[in-house]
């Protein structure tokens, strides 16, 4: 299985894009009383178009709230988040279902797919949720994806009949497809191994250096971190550190510095 | 509301699904089916024990017998209709819990003695549900009869509660349910300590393929039970004892239908799923209602047996009745008076055998909701990727729709069937009767029976439906 790196038409100048997302201030609680969790206090965070940022921290730092938040699938408690300059902190449930089929892409560490749909038909599920097939144009954008990614001839395959990197790489496509301004991604690499990890990497790097998309990646892998062009670090649901692109053994040491820290 | 109540209610909602669904549904349907066993034997024993006290009608000892034994029919009946869906409500909750018993196994617990476990429970929820319907059916008839004495209607008949014919029901519904517990836990045997390690991959309930052989005597039995219905209606037309073999014939190839409902059902199933349309709510809730085909079978077994009854006993009814009104031209003396009797008997039938729809109606809403429960990622990736709350209301709403109308479609052909056979095999003899091809339609009936199909669809749909919404896109993300 070897897949090509991508991908299609450069969908313009990719670098130093506009913000897709800008947190301020953000906190998130759970619960109340005594058993008030803070899971976010208070984080600040910009992602531009083209940027790829890598998630870090240790275990309940608040990597998966952010991520939650900044993906419209849950508010925070206070704070702002622009979504392409629109103020999602506060809007309801119909409001962010819709921002969420429309403007962002999901990848999962598991259970990414309808196991009840083929392959194709995970794929454009996000155009059928916005009541319309793709058009012509993004028709021809998802075939030659979908050739990318190597999966033009399992397009009638149900996900079980699938490895886990090929239900992965059709969640990237599903991702993809619908041209979101942003992709989020949980542990996307936590179940698969290294190599088919590298693939997926890849995949998401190219998202964003080569689409333009913004790709924000949850992680615990210092080798997954190095991909990404920024890698921000959290601990105790703040921001502790940001860097620009670092290498897996830098990721590391900053990671066990965070960990002996505490 | 605060994201806060919110995010705590959702805690408290996870911790109290963890365990899967509950024997609630189980003891419904097996105190519905007790209840109904007992008030309909007690109630026939008030009626001989009336018809006894009255001088006229009294002088004949076979109406007592006649009623008990129709009684029994329906009695059967029910306890059918609720052992159908009690294995499937016991195959639920074994798979609502297969972590939890992978996690024993893992532990050192052996696969019999889990198994035996749920058996146990399946005597235990048998006994509760038949003990309550016990006391509840008897109280009915106890209250009709003190009503029917304070009235004056009753005067000079003597009944008394304790009537051991009454307990047969009770019994029946414990000894079924402790079968059905034990067939529907088979699945229990299946569940590795592997599934405990690993990921939450939707517990996979691996279908017991319906082996060859079971396909094999299901046709045996329909085409034998088709062979002994066209040789009853063969003598129904020179001796009215054709029903007997009429009646066999129906019991046999019934039970052929229901034993192979797994060749027939989801292939029905795919048939009303195509005309719900193509959105992709409408495709999605198709391809969940073949997702576990045994399951869906099961489901909507019960459904068919009871439609499947109803119109029998209407259809044979108006078939009989409007044969008689065609005959009574040539010999009205010999048929006057039926009629009326006739207008009673299918209301009464039609109520009675309806209830086990009731029973068969609790049995659906155990199963829709174990579907959704057991989707709860898929669910949130749904909605994670822009489904909207309605959106999975519709869902549920399909899915509902394609189980009830495929039981209902089904029920209404194979009834329509067997009530014309009945009718002719019963009075084909008779002189003066019309034709083979004679057959009489209660619309009335059928369009009760659509609307209360329609109206199961809704309420069936409601309690899954409301914990489908209640899934929050977060629960799709993360390993949890
Ligand atoms: N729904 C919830 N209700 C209550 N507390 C929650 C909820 N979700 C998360 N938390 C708490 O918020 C904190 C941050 O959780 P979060 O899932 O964001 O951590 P994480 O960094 O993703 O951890 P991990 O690396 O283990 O996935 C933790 O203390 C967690 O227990
Ligand atoms: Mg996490």
């Amino acid at each position: 299985m070897t897949t090509a790196l991508p991908i299609g038409p450069v969908a313009g100048p990719a670098q130093d894009g506009g913000p897709v997302v800008a947190a301020a201030a953000v906190a998130k609680q759970y619960g109340s009383g005594d058993g008030v969790v803070h899971a976010l206090r208070g984080v600040d965070l910009t992602v531009r178009r083209g940027e790829f940022v890598a998630i870090m921290g240790p275990s309940g730092s608040g990597k998966s709230t952010l991520m939650h938040l900044l993906a419209g699938l849950d508010g925070p408690t206070s704070g702002s988040i622009l979504l392409g300059g629109r103020q999602i902190a506060g809007l309801g449930d119909a409001q962010l279902t819709a921002l969420r089929r429309d403007r962002i892409g999901f990848v999962f560490q598991a259970f990414n797919l309808v196991p009840t749909l083929d392959v194709l038909g995970n794929v454009l599920l996000p155009f059928e949720l916005r009541g319309r097939g793709p058009s012509r144009d993004e028709r021809a954008f998802i075939d030659r994806l979908l050739d990318e990614l190597g999966l033009t001839d399992r397009l009638h395959h149900r996900p079980r009949e699938l490895s886990g990197g090929q239900q992965q790489r059709v969640a990237i496509a599903r991702a993809l497809a619908g041209r979101p301004d942003l992709v989020v991604a949980d542990e996307p690499t936590g179940n698969l191994d290294s190599r088919t990890g590298r693939e997926v990497l890849r995949l998401l790097a190219g998202a964003s250096s080569r689409h333009g998309r913004a790709v924000v990646m949850v992680t615990h892998d210092p080798v997954a971190a190095s991909h990404a062009d920024r890698v921000v670090l959290l601990a105790d649901g703040r921001i502790v550190a940001e860097h620009g692109r670092m290498t897996a053994e830098a990721v590391a040491t900053a990671m066990l510095g965070l960990e002996d820290g505490r | 509301m605060s994201a806060v109540a919110t995010a705590s209610r959702e805690r408290r909602r996870r911790r109290s699904e963890d365990d899967g669904p509950g024997h609630a549904s189980g003891i419904a349907v097996a105190a519905l089916a007790s209840a109904f066993g007992v008030a309909l034997l007690q109630g026939t024993g008030l009626i001989a024990a009336a018809v006894g006290a009255d001088p006229v009608t009294g002088s004949s000892g076979t109406v007592a017998v006649l009623l008990r034994l129709t009684g029994l029919v329906f009695v059967v009946i029910a306890v059918y209709a609720s052992a159908v869906v009690t294995t499937n409500t016991f195959a639920v909750v074994v798979a609502g819990r297969v972590r939890m018993i992978a996690l024993r196994r893992l532990l050192g617990a052996t696969a019999a003695a889990e198994r035996r476990a749920v058996a146990r429970e399946g005597l235990l929820v048998g006994a509760v549900g038949a003990a309550i319907g016990l006391v509840a059916g008897t109280a009915a008839v106890a209250a009709l009869f003190g009503a029917g004495r304070a009235l004056g209607a009753l005067d000079g008949t003597a009944w008394s509660p304790a009537d051991p014919i009454a307990l047969v029901p009770a019994v029946g519904v414990l000894l079924t349910t402790w079968l059905a517990a034990r067939i529907g836990s088979r699945r229990v045997l299946a569940v590795t300590p592997m599934q405990a390690l690993g990921g939450a991959e939707e517990a996979s309930e691996e279908e017991t393929r319906a082996s060859r052989v079971r396909s094999m005597i299901a046709l045996v039995l329909v085409v034998l039970g088709a062979g002994l219905l066209a040789v009853g209606i063969g003598i129904g037309s020179t001796d009215a004892s054709g029903l007997l073999i009429a009646f066999a014939g129906g019991v046999v190839s019934f039970n052929g239908i229901v034993l192979g409902a797994h060749l027939v059902i989801p292939r029905t199933l795919r048939l009303v799923g195509r005309l719900t349309g193509s959105s992709p709510t409408a495709r999605l809730a198709a391809e969940n209602a073949v997702r576990h085909p045994v399951r869906s079978t099961r489901s909507t077994v019960g459904l068919l047996v009871s439609v499947t009854l109803v119109t029998t006993f209407g259809v044979a009814i108006r078939t009989f009745g409007d044969m008689i009104t065609a005959a009574s031209g040539a010999d009205p003396l010999y048929y006057a008076g039926v009629d009326a009797a006739l207008n009673l008997v299918t209301a009464v039938f039609s109520v009675l055998i309806g209830f086990s729809a009731v029973i068969a109606g609790a049995g659906l809403v155990h199963s829709l909701s174990l579907g959704v429960l057991q989707r709860t990622r898929e669910l949130g990736l749904l909605r994670a990727l822009g489904f909207t709350v309605q959106g999975l209301r519709r869902m549920v709403l399909a899915e509902s729709g394609q189980l009830v109308m495929t039981a209902v479609v089904l029920g209404l052909l194979l009834g329509t069937v067997y009530g014309w056979a009945g009718a002719h095999a019963m009075l084909g003899a008779s002189p003066g009767m019309p034709g083979l091809l004679f057959i009489g339609v209660p619309w009335v009936l059928v369009a009760v029976v659509v609307a209360g199909g329609l109206l199961l669809t809704a309420v069936a749909s409601v309690a899954p439906s409301r914990r489908a919404t209640r899934v929050s896109p977060v629960q799709a993300l993360g390993a949890d």
